[in-house]
C-alpha cells in the first residue's frame, strides 16, 4: 500500500464570540472555545497507481485530509504512513516526492514570468538537468503551454494560469499528486483538456492521483474510487457505480407525446408522472429492462420522442448528503 | 562530509529564490523614484535643523563634545538615508500574503526548510530598494552644493571595513525581519507586535539621530545593543569616528548578533509551525 491512514483524529479549536447584548464586549476579555472534531477515526488505504475521488460538503475534512497527507498538520492521534514515511515527520523527504496543487492558492511567483518559477523549481527540488529537460518539454506539450512561459502569472487568465500550475506540481515527477478543486472556475474547454491530461499522466506514469472536487463530472470522468467524508467520519468508499445503484437506482423515461393522455400502470415500475404532454416514468433497470418498458409506451401511447435519463450525479450527491443529515 | 553535500541544494534552491526575487524588485523603476524623492526631501530637511542647531544655537560644543562635526553629519545624514533601506520597516508583502491567507500550507510543500526559504526571500526584499531608490538617493547626495555634499570616506580603510560592516548588516537587518516574521506567524497577535519590533530597531539604529549624539550615559549600551549594527557602526567607519581596530570588534559583535535573531527565528518558527493553523478551506 503506498498510502495508508489508520484511526486519524484532528481537532480544531474555535473562539466563539459569547452571546447575549454584552457579547462583544465581554468577548474581549473571555473567549469560549468550542472543538470542532475535524477528523474522526479516518481509516482508509489508496495503492500505488489509483484515481481516488474525494468528496464531501464544504468544511467536512477533506482539506484536513490533505494537508495531513501532504505533511503540513499534525493529526491528534492515529498513524499515517505514505511511501513507507510518516509525512509530518519527515516533510522535506516526503514533499519532495509528491505534488500538491491547490485550485484556490497559486504556488507561482505573482510577478515574473512563468518560466522563471519553473527553473526555481528545478533548482529546490533539485531535479538533475537531463531529466528536468526532458520532464518539461513533455509538459510544455502536453498541457500547450510553451507561449505562456515569458508571460508575468498575473496576466495569465484563470485557464492559463492552472495548466501552469499542475505543470509546476508535475515537474519533479512526483509519485503522488494531491488536487484540490483544480477545475474551479475553468471553462468548459479547459476542464476537459485538464481531464484529460491528468489521466494521460496517471496512465502513462502511474502517478497516484487523489482529488478533491465538487465537480462531479470531474469524479465521473476522472475517478474509479470514490470516498465520501462527512463530519469528519468516512462514510463510503467505494467505486462510483456502486454509489450510484445505493443512492439512485432509478432511471427515468422521459415521453413526449402528441396529446395529453391519461396515466395508466405498467407492470415493474416505480412510479409515472404525468405533466401536460409528458410523461416521466421511474424505473427500476435491475428489475425491469428498458427495451420493454419502452415496448410498451410505443405500442400505447401516441409518442413523439423518448429520453432515457439517469438520475443526475449532483442530485444523487445532494440527495445522499441528506440522507445522511450533513 | 555528508551534511555538507546535501545542503548544497539547499545553498541552491535559496540562492535561486534571491535571484527570481530580486528581479521582480528590479522592475519597479517608477516606486524607487517616488521613493527616492521622500528620502532626498527628509534629507535635506534633515540637513537644514541640524546646520541651524551647529551655527547658531549656543550650545555648539554639544556636537563637538559628541564627536561628530557638521561635515561628518551630513554625510551621515546620507548615508542613513541610503542604507535606511535595509531596514525592516514592514513584512515582506509576499510573505505577509502567504501568512494571513493561509498559503503557508504551499509552501510547506516544498522540500526546503521553511526559514532558510524565506531568509532568502526576506534578504532579496532588503536588498532591491537600494537597486533604484537608493541610488538615485546617492547620485543626487554626491552632487549637492557643497555644504549639502555627501563627502568621501575618512579613510581607504575605513571605506574597506564600512564595506564588510555593511555586508553584516545587510545579514542582520535579514535577521531582525525574519525574527519579526516568526513573531508574525502566529496570526492572532495580528499586526501590533511586529510593528513595535520593527519601530524599536529603526530608532535604536540611528536613522532618526545618530546614535553618538544620544546622552553620554547610554553611549555603551548603544553600541552594544543589537540595532547599532543596522547603520550607526558602517557609518561611524566611513565618517571615521570608529577607528578600524574597534571596527573588527564591532563587526564581530553584528555577526554574533545575527547569529542570536536566526537562532530565535528558527526556534520560534519551528515551534508555531507545529501548532500551526491554517486559515481557510
Amino acid at each position: 500500500m503506498q498510502i495508508e491512514l489508520k484511526e486519524i483524529c484532528k481537532n480544531y479549536k474555535v473562539s466563539q464570540r459569547p452571546e447575549g447584548r454584552f457579547g462583544m464586549l465581554k468577548g474581549a476579555f473571555v473567549r469560549n472555545t468550542k472543538t470542532i472534531k475535524a477528523l474522526d477515526n479516518i481509516t482508509f488505504n489508496i495503492r500505488q497507481g489509483e484515481l481516488v475521488g474525494y468528496i464531501g460538503p464544504n468544511g467536512a475534512g477533506k482539506s484536513t485530509t490533505v494537508k495531513i497527507m501532504s505533511g503540513i498538520l499534525t493529526p491528534d492521534s492515529g498513524s499515517c504512513t505514505i511511501m513507507n514515511r510518516i509525512p509530518y515527520k519527515e516533510r522535506k523527504s516526503h514533499v519532495s516526492e509528491i505534488g500538491v496543487v491547490f485550485g484556490q492558492r497559486s504556488q507561482l511567483w505573482w510577478d515574473v514570468p512563468v518560466n522563471d518559477s519553473f527553473d526555481l523549481l528545478k533548482d529546490i527540488y533539485d531535479i538533475p538537468t537531463i531529466r528536468y529537460k526532458k520532464r518539461f518539454d513533455e509538459l510544455i506539450e502536453a498541457l500547450s503551454i510553451s507561449d505562456l512561459l515569458k508571460t508575468p502569472v498575473r496576466q495569465l487568465s484563470l485557464g492559463q494560469r492552472m495548466r501552469c500550475e499542475i505543470a509546476s506540481a508535475l515537474l519533479h515527477s512526483p509519485k503522488i499528486l494531491f488536487l484540490d478543486e483544480p477545475t474551479i472556475g475553468l471553462d468548459a474547454v479547459s476542464k476537459l483538456a485538464l481531464r484529460d491530461f491528468l489521466k494521460n499522466e496517471n496512465h502513462k506514469n502511474g502517478v497516484t492521483m487523489i482529488l478533491t472536487t465538487h465537480d462531479m463530472d470531474d469524479i465521473e470522468s476522472l475517478c474509479s474510487r470514490v470516498m465520501v467524508i462527512g463530519h469528519g467520519n468516512l462514510l463510503y468508499d467505494g467505486n462510483l457505480d456502486m454509489l450510484k445503484q445505493q443512492y439512485a437506482p432509478l432511471c427515468n423515461i422521459k415521453a413526449s407525446l402528441d396529446k395529453k393522455t391519461e396515466k395508466f400502470h405498467i407492470e415493474g415500475t416505480e412510479d409515472i408522472k404525468v405533466v401536460g404532454n409528458t410523461w416521466n416514468v421511474l424505473y427500476d433497470p435491475s428489475k425491469i429492462p428498458t427495451h420493454s418498458i419502452v415496448e410498451i409506451l410505443t405500442k400505447k401511447l401516441p409518442l413523439k420522442d423518448i429520453v432515457i435519463e439517469q438520475q443526475d450525479i449532483d442530485e444523487i450527491i445532494a440527495q445522499m448528503y441528506k440522507e445522511m443529515s450533513l | 562530509m555528508k551534511k555538507l553535500q546535501s545542503s548544497i541544494p539547499i545553498i541552491r534552491g535559496c540562492f535561486s529564490i534571491f535571484k527570481i526575487k530580486t528581479a521582480e524588485g528590479f522592475q519597479y523603476r517608477m516606486a524607487g523614484l517616488a521613493g527616492a524623492s521622500t528620502s532626498i526631501f527628509w534629507g535635506l530637511i534633515e540637513i537644514t535643523v541640524y546646520t541651524i542647531f551647529f551655527k547658531y544655537a549656543n550650545n555648539r560644543e554639544a556636537g563637538l563634545q559628541a564627536g561628530m562635526t557638521l561635515r561628518q553629519i551630513v554625510s551621515y545624514v546620507w548615508l542613513s538615508q541610503l542604507f535606511f533601506l535595509m531596514q525592516p520597516m514592514n513584512i515582506d508583502k509576499d510573505i505577509l500574503r502567504k501568512i494571513t491567507s493561509g498559503d503557508v500550507a504551499v509552501e510547506l510543500c516544498r522540500p526546503l526548510d521553511l526559514y532558510f526559504h524565506w531568509f532568502a526571500k526576506t534578504a532579496a526584499s532588503r536588498l532591491t530598494p537600494m537597486f533604484w531608490r537608493g541610488s538615485i538617493i546617492l547620485i543626487f547626495a554626491m552632487i549637492m552644493p557643497l555644504s549639502y555634499r555627501l563627502l568621501p570616506p575618512e579613510s581607504l580603510t575605513g571605506f574597506f571595513f564600512m564595506i564588510l560592516s555593511i555586508f553584516s548588516a545587510f545579514l542582520l537587518c535579514t535577521a531582525y525581519a525574519m525574527f519579526i516574521c516568526t513573531v508574525r506567524l502566529n496570526v492572532a497577535l495580528g499586526e501590533g507586535p511586529a510593528y513595535i519590533l520593527m519601530l524599536i530597531g529603526g530608532i535604536l539604529s540611528g536613522a532618526y539621530l545618530p546614535l553618538q549624539l544620544w546622552p553620554d550615559v547610554m553611549q555603551k549600551f548603544l553600541l552594544y545593543q543589537p540595532f547599532a549594527g543596522y547603520l550607526d557602526i558602517p557609518l561611524r567607519l566611513y565618517i571615521g569616528t570608529m577607528s578600524t581596530d574597534s571596527g573588527l570588534f564591532a563587526i564581530s559583535l553584528q555577526l554574533c548578533w545575527t547569529v542570536v535573531f536566526i537562532a530565535a527565528g528558527k526556534v520560534l518558527m519551528s515551534f508555531r509551525l507545529k501548532n500551526l493553523i491554517i486559515q481557510g478551506g
